[in-house]
C-alpha cells in the first residue's frame, strides 16, 4: 500500500475515524492490525522477519535492563544487534556480496559454492531495523526504559506512517507518546492534514512529474547529449528531494491527525551554504541517527584531524552502503565523505569569504548555495544510476553540454516541469527566508485559508501524476 | 471533534463547488479545440463515422494516408491513430466507434511491441477520461489497471489533468497549428547524416537490449486483440492487420508468433508484415526518425499497401 492511492485514502480515514472513537486501551491494538495490514499489503510473508526481530529486540530490551553485568550487558546488545543487522545483511546485501565473492574465486579459476539467492527485499527493511538497533542500543546506554508491554514494543517498530520510509525515531521521543492518551485536537488535526496536503503536492506534483523526464534521459543515457543530462541529473536532484520529503510529510501529517509528534526529516535542504549544513537538513532522522551510534562513538569532533577525516570517511561509507548493495551507492556515499572532509579543511579559508573579497555576503552565500546544488548534484548521478557503467556514460555524456536538450515526449510535459519546480521553489524560499509573511495556509481569514488550501487541491488535480508508483525510498 | 466535523462538512462542500467549477472551465476550454491531437481524439470517439476506419498508434498516424486510400477506393477513410496508444485504446474506439456506425473496411495498424508487458499503456488510456462522461462504455477500458479510476470520475476536474497546457496552447495558438489531413498527419522531414548517426545508435542499443532481455507478454493485450478481431469478424468488416515498415528488420521473437497464432483464427482477416521489406529496412531517406516515415515514405507505402488489398477491393466495391 502507498501513500498516494486510492486504498491508502480509504485505510487512513477508517483507521483515524476507529482511532478516535475507540477507547484508550484498545487503541495500541488498532494501530498495531492496522501497520500490519499496511505492511503485509506489500509481501505478507515478510511480517515474520518484522515479527522475529520484534521479539529478539523486546526481550533484549529487558534482559539488558535486569543485568548489571556489564559484558552480560554487552553480551545482549551484541545479540540484538547481530539478529538485526544479520537479517539486514542477508536480504538487502547477500547476492551482492555473493556476485563479489563469485568474481573473486574466478579470479583464482576456483567456484563458488554459495548459491545465488531469488530473494525480493522486504519494503523498508533498513529503516525499521535502524530504528530497532536504536531502542537496544538506548535502552543499553540507559537513556531509555525497556519496554514491557509487548504490543506497545511492537508499535514502535511497526507504527504504520513510518514503518516503510522513516523518520526513523528514537524511542526516548516516540514510546512514551504511544502509552499516551492523545484526545481529538483540532489543531493537530488540520495542521496534520495541511502537511499530508503539501507531501502530496511534493509527491505528485512535483517529483512524479519530473521522474517522466528523468527516466526518459537516465534510462537512454548512451543516446542523450550534455544538456539533456544536465538538465535531468539537475531535475532527479528535486525529484529525490520532492518524492522523500513528501513521503516524509504525509507521515509526519497522518501521526499527527491521530496526536503523534513524528521528528522532523527535512529542512529545506538546498539552501545550505556548505555539505555539512546539507547533511543537517536532509534525511535528518538518518543523519543523527548515524551521529549518535557510529560517530561519536567513533570520537566525534574531539579526535586528531586525520581520526576525524577517516570517521566521516566511514560514516559517509557506511550511509552509502545502508541506501543499497550496488557500488554506485558506495561511490554517492564516498563522494559526500570527500566534499565533507573538503569542507572541514577549507572552512577556516572560506569564513566571511564576503569581507575577505568585499562583496555583499547575499553574493557569497548564493554562490555558495549553488556551490552545494552542484556537488550533490553530481553525487546524484551515482545514486540514480543503475550500474557503474551506466553512471560513466552519464558523466561522460555530460561533456556534450551546450547542444540543444531533448525536452521530453513532449513539451507540455517539460512545461509541467518547469512549472512544479518554480511553485516549489516559491513556497520553499518563503518558508526559509520568510517564515512569518504570507502563511497563508494558517491566514486568520477563513475565505484566504480555505482558498489557498483549495488552490492547493486544485494544482493537484490539475498538474498532479496520478500513476507515478512508488517513492523511491521505499526500495532502501 | 464536532467543530471540526462541522468544518469539515463544509470544506467538501465548497471543494466540491471549486471542483465543478474549475472542471467545467476545464471542460469548455478542452472541447473548444479545433486542432491538434486532443481535438483529433474527440473527433475520432465523438463523430469519426467514415467508410473506412484506420486504427493504431503514432506509427498509423504517420503511416496511412487517407486521401490515397479514398481515391482508390471512392470511399470516405479516417485514421483515428493516436500517439503513445496501443492496443487497450483500439479496443475502446472500436466499441465506440461501431456502436454508431460499422465501417465498411478496417485496417488495423499494430507493433509486436505492443504485446510486451507493460502498465503504461493502461495508464495511458487516461487521454479518454475526458470523453467517459458521454460515452460509459469506456470506463471498462479505463478500469482494467485501475479498478478506482471510476470513482475518480466523480472529480470534474480529474479527467482534465495533464491537458490544461496542451488545450491552452491548441486554442491560443490554434492559427498556427497546421491541420491534419482526416487523422493523418505525416512528418515533413528527411534524416540528416547527424540524424542517422544517431538513429543508427539507437537500433545498435536496442538491438542489443532485445538480445539481451526475454520479455514477458501481456495475456490482457493479446486478449484485447482477439476482441477487436472477433468484433470485426462479427460485423462482417473485411479487416486488415498490418505491421506498417521499420526500418530495421525484425527478427523472428516469440511475441510475433503469438500475434500471428492469433490472427490465423480469424481466416477472413488478412495479415500484410512489412517489417522484414527491402524497400524500407535501411532506408533511411524514408523515415523522419526511427520509428515513423516521413511523408514520401509513408505515402510510397499507402500507395503499396492499396495495391496489396486488390483482391479484397474488387469485393468490397
Amino acid at each position: 500500500m502507498i501513500f498516494n492511492s486510492v486504498v491508502f485514502a480509504i485505510f487512513y480515514i477508517i483507521v483515524t475515524a476507529l482511532y478516535f472513537i475507540l477507547d484508550h486501551k484498545y487503541r495500541w491494538i488498532l494501530l498495531l492490525a492496522a501497520s500490519c495490514y499496511f505492511y503485509m499489503a506489500f509481501v505478507p510473508v515478510y511480517i515474520l522477519i518484522l515479527g522475529f526481530t520484534i521479539v529478539i529486540d523486546y526481550y533484549a530490551g529487558i534482559y539488558l535492563e535486569k543485568t548489571l553485568d556489564p559484558k552480560k550487558r554487552k553480551q545482549l546488545l551484541f545479540c540484538s544487534l547481530a539478529a538485526n543487522v544479520g537479517v539486514l545483511v542477508f536480504f538487502k546485501y547477500y547476492n551482492f556480496l555473493n556476485t563479489n565473492l563469485s568474481i573473486l574465486f574466478n579470479n583464482f579459476n576456483a567456484h563458488n559454492p554459495l548459491p545465488y539467492l531469488t530473494i525480493l527485499l522486504p519494503i523498508g527493511l533498513s529503516f525499521h531495523t535502524f530504528q530497532a538497533m536504536s531502542y537496544t542500543i538506548e535502552v543499553y546506554r540507559g537513556n531509555q526504559k525497556s519496554e514491557k508491554h509487548f504490543g506497545i514494543y511492537s508499535l514502535y517498530v511497526m507504527f504504520y506512517p513510518q514503518l516503510v520510509a522513516g523518520p526513523i525515531e528514537r524511542p526516548q521521543n516516540i514510546l512514551h507518546q504511544m502509552h499516551e492518551k492523545h484526545e481529538f485536537d483540532y489543531g493537530n488535526m488540520v495542521d496534520g492534514l495541511k502537511q499530508m496536503l503539501w507531501g502530496f503536492f511534493k509527491k505528485l506534483v512535483v517529483a512524479d512529474r519530473l521522474s517522466i523526464y528523468v527516466s526518459s534521459i537516465f534510462d537512454h543515457a548512451e543516446i542523450h547529449n550534455g544538456s539533456s543530462i544536465a538538465i535531468a541529473c539537475l531535475f532527479f536532484s528535486v525529484q529525490i528531494y520532492c518524492d522523500f520529503s513528501g513521503y516524509s510529510d504525509i507521515a509526519i501529517g497522518s501521526a499527527k491527525t491521530m496526536g503523534f509528534d513524528l521528528m522532523t526529516n527535512f529542512r529545506r535542504p538546498y539552501f545550505a551554504k556548505s555539505i555539512n549544513e546539507f547533511w543537517s537538513r536532509w534525511h535528518i532522522s538518518l543523519s543523527t541517527w548515524f551521529r549518535d551510534y557510529l560517530y561519536i562513538p567513533l570520537g566525534g569532533n574531539r579526535v586528531p584531524q586525520l581520526t576525524l577525516y577517516r570517521n566521516l570517511f566511514i560514516v559517509f561509507l557506511i550511509s552509502g552502503i545502508w541506501h543499497g548493495a550496488n557500488y554506485t551507492f558506495i561511490i554517492w556515499g564516498a563522494l559526500h565523505a570527500v566534499f565533507t572532509i573538503i569542507g572541514v579543511i577549507i572552512t577556516p579559508f572560506t569564513k566571511d569569504l564576503h569581507l575577505k573579497l568585499h562583496i555583499n555576503k547575499k553574493i557569497t552565500d548564493l554562490a555558495r548555495q549553488l556551490f552545494i546544488i552542484v556537488l550533490v548534484t553530481f553525487a546524484w548521478i551515482f545514486f540514480r544510476a543503475t550500474s557503474m557503467d551506466n553512471a560513466f556514460t552519464i558523466i561522460k555524456n555530460l561533456k556534450t553540454i551546450g547542444q540543444h536538450p531533448f525536452l521530453g515526449d513532449s513539451i507540455s510535459n517539460f512545461g509541467h516541469c518547469l512549472l512544479a519546480i518554480s511553485l516549489l521553489f516559491i513556497i520553499e524560499y518563503k518558508k526559509e527566508y520568510l517564515p512569518s509573511k504570507y502563511n497563508f495556509f494558517q491566514h486568520p481569514n477563513i475565505y484566504i485559508r480555505w482558498g489557498s488550501l483549495i488552490s492547493m487541491l486544485a494544482l493537484i488535480l490539475i498538474f498532479g501524476v496520478f500513476n507515478g508508483g512508488q517513492f523511491i525510498y521505499f526500495q532502501f | 471533534m464536532a467543530l471540526f466535523l462541522k468544518r469539515l462538512f463544509f470544506f467538501i462542500l465548497v471543494i466540491i463547488a471549486a471542483d465543478q467549477l474549475i472542471g467545467f472551465c476545464l471542460r469548455t476550454l478542452y472541447f473548444s479545440q479545433h486542432k491538434g491531437q486532443f481535438a483529433q481524439t474527440t473527433y475520432a470517439v465523438d463523430s469519426a463515422n467514415q467508410d473506412i476506419i484506420i486504427f493504431g498508434s503514432s506509427r498509423a498516424v504517420r503511416h496511412y494516408s487517407p486521401s490515397i486510400i479514398s481515391k482508390a477506393f471512392g470511399k470516405s477513410c479516417y485514421n483515428v491513430g493516436r500517439d503513445g496508444q496501443q492496443i487497450p485504446y483500439y479496443a475502446a474506439l472500436e466499441d465506440v466507434i461501431f456502436e454508431r456506425r460499422k465501417p465498411s473496411m478496417v485496417i488495423l495498424d499494430i507493433n509486436t511491441w505492443e504485446f510486451v508487458e507493460n502498465s503504461s499503456r493502461y495508464e495511458k488510456l487516461s487521454i479518454l477520461l475526458p470523453y467517459c462522461r458521454k460515452h460509459s462504455e469506456l470506463i471498462k477500458y479505463i478500469q482494467i489497471d485501475n479498478p478506482f479510476e471510476k470513482y475518480k470520475l466523480f472529480s470534474a476536474i480529474y479527467p482534465y489533468n495533464s491537458t490544461l497546457f496542451i488545450a491552452a496552447n491548441n486554442k491560443i495558438f490554434e492559427n498556427k497549428i497546421p491541420s491534419d489531413e482526416n487523422g493523418y498527419d505525416p512528418l515533413n522531414k528527411k534524416m540528416d547524416d547527424a540524424g542517422i548517426t544517431f538513429t543508427k545508435k539507437i537500433l545498435e542499443q536496442a538491438k542489443i537490449d532485445s538480445e539481451k532481455k526475454h520479455p514477458k507478454l501481456d495475456s490482457t493485450a493479446y486478449a484485447l486483440y482477439k476482441q477487436f478481431l472477433q468484433k470485426c469478424v462479427d460485423a462482417h468488416i473485411p479487416t486488415f492487420v498490418v505491421i506498417s515498415p521499420t526500418l530495421a528488420p525484425e527478427i523472428p521473437n516469440e511475441r510475433k508468433d503469438k500475434l500471428l497464432s492469433i490472427t490465423k483464427e480469424f481466416p477472413s482477416v488478412t495479415f500484410l508484415d512489412y517489417s522484414n521489406n527491402p524497400n524500407y529496412n535501411d532506408h533511411f531517406e524514408k523515415f523522419a526518425d526511427v520509428f515513423h516515415l516521413n511523408r514520401e515514405g509513408s505515402e510510397e507505402f499507402t500507395s503499396e499497401l492499396i495495391s496489396k488489398l486488390g483482391k479484397v477491393s474488387q469485393q468490397f466495391k
